[in-house]
């Protein structure tokens, strides 16, 4: 099957599954991730090794854009507009499951890079899922704005998170031999790189900008400067993420128009993104489900255990109340698109390690996926958000 | 030719604190709903509610969950006719909740080209006019402009 047969069967049916997972209340994602996998070379066989080679360059764009628009939250005015207690536990929480993830897995003698990778992927959540569960029982209250507002920004951080950490794992990966200041030398120089390109590139983006009279030309130069940024990144071994969601940050705080570069990209990306579920459910390697026990069982706990110390120490700081102390971490469980992401990123940059870390952190989305939503109602049953 | 010179000085605007109720009853007669500039007690413009501004009822956190593009279930409308709204709400939700802080103005002092491209390139049929401290002063609708050049042309 060629490449264009395959994108669009992958589009037709991608929209049916997408459909049919709304009757089902289950987030869009996590049907193109089955599809995916129905698709794949383990099952049907309709996505070729052809199509998969192509899956790299598909989840760069991807990932790219995903990372500029969530990089659109890194301005004073959005940081004004959260407020101070979604702010300290968005971080808090974000780094408690990173922390105490890759501290469960040192302890269970997880490599330390895989232990980091693990650890920043741990960090995600999953807003699909968990807006799902809010809106089907029409929970209103404080503690749903707070939990709406941690939901919508822990993904920045976890981003951010995931970066700093694959510098530091592919340091540690690639210069086992090395000393620790060159390992984080080479970090320092992707992180630095990132945010030079990023920051040019936003300033372009934005100045430019600023001539465009119509929403054809502001779609086509919003791709092309993202491109660009991504392109180069790639080029540099820098950090896509960090380098689209700097752009966006820059941008967001130049411009006081900024947001139509990021509305702009709402008429595109939804099929980008279907199209890299999709293949990323058809990249797992089923027969690798069978090794990832252990290191699924310890990634899974810890990270609810990080979540929960997360928010109940930033909730503490930020005078919140009990309710938001105890029970917001469970609407933190569900995770799906953005680990999902990071674990795609994870597989390209390690090559057997890579396999195993997106296996385990694929299985345990569709696990999170499964018992999130339950955690979530338990915590608006709780915090008495459902009125009915 | 400026802004100022074919703007609608005239403008019904709201303060953040006004009901949804209030604008309700404020704006029954219209034979549709305008955008209605949101301002301060000095008439600075914080925000505009424009009639997409009445989703946030029907879907509440909209604008913060948009900046997360894997935030969305699906990019289906929202049914409308399928949500249950309490009595109590129209006194509960104030402007603050529900307006577009993604403000597109213009100066009152620019050129009416820069004002239609503007409203061209955001797709708006119309936008607030501010002096130079910010402080709303009227509307502009593609409608004055193309009444402007109609105007010059003898149409009218």
């Amino acid at each position: 099957m060629n490449i264009i047969l395959g994108v669009g069967i992958i589009l037709v049916f991608g929209l049916l599954s997408g459909k049919l997972a709304e009757k089902v209340k289950t987030p869009a994602i996590t049907a193109y991730l089955l599809l995916g996998i129905v698709f794949g070379p383990f099952m049907l066989g309709f996505i070729s090794e052809d199509m998969l080679k192509v899956s790299g360059t598909i989840s760069n764009i991807a990932l790219s854009l995903i990372a500029f628009s969530i990089g659109q939250n890194f301005s004073g005015k959005i940081f004004r507009q959260v407020g101070k207690q979604v702010m300290w536990i968005s971080i808090l929480e974000a780094v408690g499951a990173w922390l105490i993830t890759l501290i469960g897995l040192l302890f269970f003698k997880v490599p330390a890079y895989m232990a980091l990778i693990f650890g920043a992927i741990a960090a995600a959540s999953a807003p699909a899922a968990i807006i799902m569960v809010v809106r089907e029982y029409k929970a209103r209250g404080q503690f749903v704005d707070i939990l709406m507002g941690v939901v919508a920004l822990d993904d920045a951080w976890g981003l951010i998170i995931f970066s700093l950490s694959l510098a530091v794992a592919k340091a540690m990966y690639l210069d086992l031999s090395s000393s620790l200041g060159s390992m984080l030398m080479g970090a320092v120089i992707e992180i630095a790189g990132s945010f030079l390109v990023g920051g040019v590139l936003g300033i372009i983006l934005s100045r430019i900008g600023l001539f465009l009279k119509n929403q054809t030309d502001l779609l086509i130069w919003t791709i092309g400067v993202i491109f660009v940024a991504t392109g180069i990144a790639l080029h540099f071994h820098f950090s896509v993420l960090l380098t689209s969601m700097f752009l966006a940050a820059v941008v967001v705080n130049l411009n006081n128009e900024s947001f139509k570069f990021f509305d702009i990209l709402n008429h595109i990306d939804w099929p980008i993104y279907l199209i890299f579920f999709v293949l990323a459910g058809a990249s797992l390697e089923i027969d690798l489900l069978s090794k990832i026990g252990v290191i699924g069982i310890v990634y899974m706990i810890f990270r609810i255990v990080g979540k929960f110390l997360g928010t109940y120490l930033g909730a503490h700081i930020a005078k919140s109340d009990d309710d938001v102390k105890k029970y917001l971490s469970l609407g933190l469980l569900p995770q799906a698109g953005v680990a999902l992401g990071m674990a795609l990123i994870a597989k390209e940059q390690f090559p057997q390690a890579g396999n195993i870390i997106f296996t385990t952190v694929a299985a345990t989305t569709v696990i999170y996926e499964i018992i999130g939503p339950f955690f979530v109602k338990l915590a608006l049953h709780k915090t008495n958000q459902i009125h009915n | 030719m400026q802004v100022k010179d074919i703007m609608q000085s005239n403008v019904r605007s709201v303060k953040k604190g006004t009901t949804l109720s209030q604008l309700l009853i404020s704006f029954k007669d219209f034979h549709s709903f305008p955008i209605v500039p949101v301002v301060d007690q000095e008439m600075v413009l914080l925000g505009t509610v424009h009639i997409c501004s009445f989703f946030e009822i029907f879907q509440p956190h909209q604008d913060l969950l948009m900046r997360n593009p894997l935030s969305m279930i699906s990019r289906e409308p929202t049914d409308i006719f399928n949500v249950d709204i309490e009595e109590g709400m129209g006194f509960l939700i104030i402007m603050a909740d529900i307006m577009d802080t993604k403000i597109v103005k213009i100066e009152q002092s620019a050129d009416i080209r820069k004002a239609f491209d503007l409203m061209q390139l955001h797709q708006k049929t119309a936008i607030p006019v501010v002096d130079d401290q910010k402080k709303l002063v009227g509307i502009i609708s593609i409608f004055d402009i193309v009444m402007k050049i109609f105007h010059e042309k003898g149409l009218i």
